[in-house]
């Protein structure tokens, strides 16, 4: 058996393909693409991709579970879940003791809390409002003429507190226009950023009133970036796992499902 | 008739809220008044021989009144207020509300002053509901009948008043009874359909709302539906507006079927009777002291039992949840509502130690952005069928 776990983001298309079964001994194989605006052909690009690293085609697949943003726009899947419940399986696998799973993606960033038997309990997502996501941060980098990778790094040079009074995107490049204006530090205006994003992260986790010893799993583009992560692990005074590869978590946790169809 | 074309008739109806009022007037010569939700004593307004229209706001975008009032005042309020400055309400003989809230109290204000009616009337209901606020409640009302005689030159007698109450009554029976139908057969009227039918019920004379809901129950007793394996769930919240029906069809496209809700456009309209015994201003001011737990009103004997952070309403909707043998609780919590805001925090812990699931969405008045709360509902009604 050949699945696909399929996660149309805003930003970023991933594809999980897990082969199972006789024959195959299990195989696992990935890959990732800008989302754009066609997504079935994106979609269909990046399951070929990932078919192609392990020598098969996207014909080969026999089922497709898509999970994010994009979810319903393509015509092929077997079957449409979402990014909650596909997140939760992808980390459960991966760390079967996590009981509450951190997502930051590019326009949304969740939390979902689990039992200890790996149950949904509640979840919480940004209302309305990108603060608290990659987009976040993105628009941040640009305004300060660094790429998104380098955002993390250069913060770590960072000897002032500055706090960010605007939690919304659009407002904040204002607000880092005028901190520039005024002299301040790209490693200040850098970290105080990620503070940012840590802040709302922060309240949207408190708003599902964890279990003190929950372990904590961060997955999504955004868990990539240490200085994030770093920040929430001081709030939380609590570490923080990452997957190597934690964009890819919910294609993962979609590919589980897509074999359990059956 | 057949279930569609009814379906299809209150849809219009809500859709062209004030057509029928106006057409009434135009008709019998007599006043139509507007009533700001919620639990306005609508039975005095008919016993005057005028005709209580709700006023709902509409769902077109709010363009105007933004200019006159708070953004951070609610949608319903800013709704209702935008409708008022774009000439909705214009035929009205004027507007009369209960002071559910202090932004309700507040709105009314700046609409007599921005754009004063005839006929202007804010009631005064005491927010502690026991018998120390009675005679306070009962002087309010003779306030408003005193008002409402000297607007019509009719006089409210006793018998005008109590055959009011005797057609109220009757019209909350009757969606009682359509509810009892809805839980015991899920699916056979959706809750989209459910809340218009009570919505446009507070837009017509009610005598004409009795025969079609006669109708409607009759059509809906023949129809052989059977639900039963959707998943049931209770909606609470919204307490002055009617949801929006996009958002709660698509409750039912992941197959969750509502069985119980206490929004104003539903379980909450039809609750408690006024109970006929003796005077029946009086009987008015009983049905407000034995109103259902609500957001905006308090029981304090109820506090005096159980402690400071008791909360009446979170029994009230776990009492659903239970009599309607459902799995889960939808929160709808419009922006801004301040009222159900604070009660919320109470019911999300008293649904956490009961081991309710629940979901909460932030709603606002007129169509709801649907995509960012896609995900939410799709994932609830996962939760709920898959339990991972």
């Amino acid at each position: 058996m050949i699945v696909a776990g399929l996660d149309i983001g805003s930003t970023t298309t991933k594809a999980v393909i897990l082969g199972f079964g006789q024959g195959f001994g299990g195989f696992y194989s990935d890959s990732m693409k800008p989302t754009g605006i066609d997504m079935p052909s994106v979609s269909k690009e990046v399951i070929g991709e990932a078919a192609g690293k392990v020598r098969l085609s996207f014909n080969d697949i026999e089922r497709i579970v898509s999970t994010g943003y994009g979810r319903i726009s393509v015509p092929f899947r077997t079957r449409e879940m979402t990014e909650i419940t596909c997140n939760a399986t992808g980390v459960r696998k991966l760390y079967p003791q996590a009981t509450l799973a951190v997502d930051i993606g590019g326009q949304d960033s969740k939390v979902i809390k689990m039992d200890a038997s790996g149950r949904i309990l509640a979840f919480a997502m940004n209302d309305r409002c990108a603060a608290g996501t990659g987009q976040f941060l993105e628009g941040a980098a640009r305004t300060l003429g660094v790429s998104i990778d380098d955002l993390a790094k250069i913060s770590r040079e960072s000897k002032r507190k500055i706090t960010m009074n605007s939690t919304c995107a659009v407002f904040a490049q204002t607000e880092i226009v005028s901190l520039i204006t005024g002299r301040a530090k790209t490693e200040d205006i850098a970290a105080a950023v990620h503070e940012a994003v840590a802040n709302r992260v922060y309240g949207l986790i408190r708003s599902v009133n964890p279990e003190p010893a929950a372990q904590i799993v961060m997955t999504g583009g955004v868990a990539r970036n240490a200085a994030v992560v770093g920040s929430l692990e001081r709030m939380l005074d609590r570490e923080i796992l990452v997957p190597n590869n934690p964009q890819v978590v919910t294609a993962y946790g979609a590919a589980l499902l897509a074999e359990d169809l059956g | 008739m057949k279930k569609g074309e009814m379906l299809t008739g209150f849809k219009t109806m809500f859709k062209h809220p004030y057509r029928r009022a106006a057409e009434w007037k135009r008709i019998t010569g007599k006043k139509v008044i507007g009533c700001v939700p919620m639990y306005f004593p609508d039975e005095m307004v008919h016993a005057a021989g005028a005709l209580p229209v709700a006023l709902f706001g509409s769902g077109e975008p709010i363009s105007h009144a933004d200019a006159h009032l708070m953004t951070n005042a609610c949608d319903q309020v800013r709704s209702t207020f935008d409708s008022l400055l774009k000439g909705h309400y214009d035929f009205m003989d004027g507007v009369a509300a209960l002071h559910v809230c202090d932004q309700v109290r507040f709105f009314i204000e700046v609409w007599q002053l921005d754009r004063p009616f005839p006929f202007f009337h804010q009631m005064w209901r005491p927010f502690k509901m026991d018998g120390s606020t009675r005679p306070f409640l009962l002087k309010e009302l003779e306030r408003l009948k005193s008002s409402l005689e000297k607007l019509t030159g009719n006089q409210i007698t006793p018998q005008a008043l109590r055959e009011s109450i005797e057609s109220y009554n009757e019209s909350r029976l009757l969606i009682r009874a359509m509810n009892d139908i809805r839980s015991r057969r899920p699916g056979i009227l959706g809750a989209a359909d459910t809340a218009r039918i009570i919505a446009a019920g507070m837009l017509m004379p009610i005598e004409e709302n009795i025969t079609l809901m006669k109708q409607l129950i009759s059509v809906l007793e023949r129809e052989a539906i059977d639900g039963s394996e959707r998943t049931r769930i209770v909606v609470a919240g919204h307490p002055c507006a009617v949801p929006d029906a996009d958002l709660l069809d698509m409750l039912e496209n992941y197959g969750l079927s509502v069985i119980d809700d206490d929004l104003f456009s539903g379980g909450r309209r039809c609750a408690t009777d006024v109970i006929l015994e003796n005077d029946p201003v009086e009987a008015l001011a009983d049905s407000y002291m034995n109103a259902l737990p609500c957001t905006t009103h308090h029981f304090p004997s109820a506090w005096m039992k159980s402690g400071d952070d008791h909360s009446p309403y979170s029994d009230h909707v776990i009492e659903m949840v239970r009599k309607g043998n459902a799995e889960a609780v939808v929160i709808l919590r419009m922006m801004y509502c301040d009222p159900f805001d604070l009660e919320f925090v109470f019911l999300k812990k008293r649904l956490e130690e009961e081991g309710i699931p629940f979901l909460p969405l932030v709603t606002q008045h007129g169509p709801v952005p649907l995509e960012s709360l896609r995900t939410r509902v799709q994932a609830f009604a996962e939760r709920l069928k898959t339990h991972l």
